[in-house]
């Protein structure tokens, strides 16, 4: 017996140990996909460490960037990757909820704490995904995702046709976040600190969706994207599981817009509401593989890592040339996403009682 | 007032022209092959750039045809992209209408980087292909490239009509988009119809670009505009109808001038969204439309 089976065989160990207490809520893992989520969890979380020590402050900011994006990559595969209705309107939603913060801060009292115009975006995001999904949601195939793109269409005009309120193109400013928590000050002018005020929502929401993912609900949402009629034959209002779906979408979203607005310090139509934006989620979602909530988390990062720091090399527009090149190549060659496909090479290679769950 | 009124109904007519064109093309391809093809606008604005490039000494110095011929390079460079995304993308992930969805579109923002690396990304003029305007002596003003655009649509519909209904291999387009299976066991060549439908849509584009490209802007962001145009009109025509979407362009051409003149130009787009999302939802098939089955 070689070294590598006994470590594989330690991993098996810790893992069946995960899965007889976790496995149950969020999916069963073998050795080496045990491992290779702890080993990125540890990776993330000593970010500020190794960063420091190799002398690239730089991409510590791209990483917490990334985990911004990881988040509404989530949001978007809960509703589009797991229903089916492929939404091209999401960033209508975080931008909605930065919007707010943004008005919030500059219309009604620029000393508004943070803890109080975070959760307002939130919920501002939540109503707006109802007003989007209860009308869409009746339609099907293709005019689902029309409406959401034209959704997009009309809250981007809007920014321009109210520019009083809004800022128009110019956009508004919003400041960094500074809150108390046990006592201790969080500010997020300290790259460090900012980077953690990213990830760990990032985190609490990769959990919670990933529950949510493997629950009833989730099976409910897979189902409707396979077979809708099958669903709705069962006796199962398929309508007001889809709105659940995008609800369940509207929060995460909403969080990561209002982050989003933080780490920039400002809001503009461009940054946050622009078609491109939305297509940019989804991109990240179908890079790392759909449907798979872990799976749009490292979509995200591959792309904003990608962006920010690799293909900077082609210039400033010849890095998006670039980057949807990847994109496009990556939705031909490999449609199921990077992330699952390495994902079910480890599934097979760790083999031992089956950590398979699709 | 009534020269006011005329003014509407003949600005409303040469819009609504260019917006049958923008339309025509992208409805073909979903009723021939079932495929949404988002990269038509981006079809648009390379057959504007192309019209740009051989007809101004601006972007190669010793390239300056004449405008109408280069409205014909326009409409070549239009068609063979057009083809060649069919050919060299579409035929293989369009089994996927998720995949295809996408990719479409990230062509499309990949055109648009691209115009903006060759062009840079500010908005430049097009040489107009017919100065000056008329009709000042009945009270209304039209430029004459309004009256070319006009014209050249309706030559356009009307050789597609004739390409359509009275040519055998215009019919074989047409049965496809009534019945694949049925066409193919007439012995219709399924590919080679359907790569067809991309040269036209493509043809159809890029000579829209060119009106859309002088009379608004060419800009590597006007592929934006005319693909969610396309969208409203061939949603309230009934996606795949062709008939459908000439009648909707009209209605949203003629939308669209009532709300520039009552309300700014600021307004132009939001009541055509507006409408299509009441149209969406009240009959999701369209004025001419058959009920988008899932298969």
């Amino acid at each position: 017996m070689s070294s590598d089976t006994q470590t594989g065989g330690s991993l098996e160990s810790v893992a069946d140990g995960y899965n007889d207490r976790f496995g149950h809520l969020f999916g069963e893992l073998n050795g080496p996909q045990f491992a290779l989520l702890i080993g990125s969890l540890v990776v993330l979380l000593a970010a500020p460490v190794w960063t420091s020590l190799l002398g690239a402050g730089g991409l510590l900011r791209t990483l917490a960037l990334a985990s911004i994006w990881a988040i509404l990559a989530m949001a978007w595969d809960i509703q589009s990757g797991y229903t089916g209705y492929i939404s091209f309107g999401h960033a209508v939603l975080s931008g909605g909820a930065a919007y707010t913060t943004a008005m919030l801060v500059a219309h009604v009292n620029p000393d508004l704490p943070f803890l109080v115009t975070a959760p307002i975006s939130v919920f501002a995001a939540l109503v707006i995904g109802l007003v989007i999904a209860i009308p869409s949601l009746r339609l099907r195939g293709p005019y689902f995702s029309l409406v959401t793109f034209v959704a997009g269409l009309i809250f981007y005009q809007l920014t321009y046709a109210f520019s009083g309120y809004t800022g128009g193109e110019l956009g508004q400013r919003v400041g960094r976040i500074e809150f108390e928590l046990a006592g201790a000050q969080v500010t997020t002018f300290d790259p460090v600190t900012r980077y953690y005020v990213m990830l760990v929502p990032m985190l609490v929401i990769a959990v919670a969706l990933l529950y949510v993912a493997r629950s009833n609900v989730g099976m409910i949402l897979i189902a409707i994207r396979e077979n809708e009629e099958a669903v709705a034959a069962a006796g199962i209002d398929t309508t007001k599981f889809k709105i659940w779906s995008f609800v369940l979408s509207s929060i995460p979203m909403g969080v990561g817009g209002v982050l989003l607005a933080h780490f920039y310090g400002s809001v503009n139509p461009l940054n946050f509401l622009l078609v491109d934006r939305s297509i940019e989620i989804i991109a990240m979602a179908v890079v790392g593989g759909m449907s798979s909530i872990l799976g749009p988390i490292g979509g995200a990062f591959l792309v904003i890592v990608l962006r920010e720091e690799v293909l900077g090399v082609f210039g400033v527009t010849g890095r998006w040339v670039a980057l949807w090149t990847v994109v496009l190549l990556v939705l031909v060659f490999a449609r199921d996403g990077l992330f699952r496909k390495l994902w079910h090479i480890l599934g097979d290679r760790g083999r031992a009682d089956g950590g398979d769950d699709e | 007032m009534l020269g006011a009124i005329g003014s509407f109904l003949v600005t409303g007519a040469m819009i609504s022209a260019i917006y049958a064109l923008i339309a025509i093309g992208f409805t073909m391809i979903f009723g021939v092959g079932g495929v949404l093809n988002l990269a038509h606008g981006g079809l648009i604005m390379l057959g504007a750039y192309g019209f740009l490039v051989v007809t101004s000494s601006s972007t190669v110095e010793f390239l300056a045809i004449p405008p109408i011929a280069g409205l014909a390079v326009a409409i070549a460079v239009g068609a063979v992209a057009s083809y060649g995304l069919y050919v060299g993308l579409v035929e293989y992930i369009e089994d996927n209408p998720v995949i295809t969805f996408l990719a479409t579109l990230v062509v499309a923002l990949i055109l648009a980087e691209l115009a903006i690396v060759a062009f840079s990304s500010s908005p430049r003029g097009l040489v107009n292909l017919a100065p000056g305007s008329s009709g000042q002596s009945v009270g209304l003003r039209v430029t004459n490239l309004e009256i070319v655009a006009f014209v050249t649509s309706w030559v356009a519909i009307g050789l597609l009509w004739y390409y359509v209904t009275r040519t055998d291999d215009g019919r074989s387009i047409l049965a496809t988009s009534m019945s694949q299976r049925g066409a193919q066991l007439t012995g219709v060549d399924l590919p080679s119809v359907k790569a067809k439908t991309w040269l036209i849509a493509g043809a159809l584009a890029g000579l829209a670009g060119v009106f859309i490209g002088t009379l608004q802007q060419t800009s590597p962001t006007m592929w934006l505009d005319p693909l969610a145009l396309a969208f409203i009109i061939v949603v309230i025509g009934g996606i795949g109808s062709i008939k459908g979407s000439i009648v909707a362009a009209y209605l949203i051409g003629y939308l669209e001038t009532l709300t520039v003149t009552l309300l700014g130009s600021g307004f132009r787009g939001t009541f055509s969204l507006v409408v299509l999302v009441i149209v969406l939802l009240v009959m999701p098939q369209g004025l001419f439309g058959r009920e988008w089955v899932h298969e």
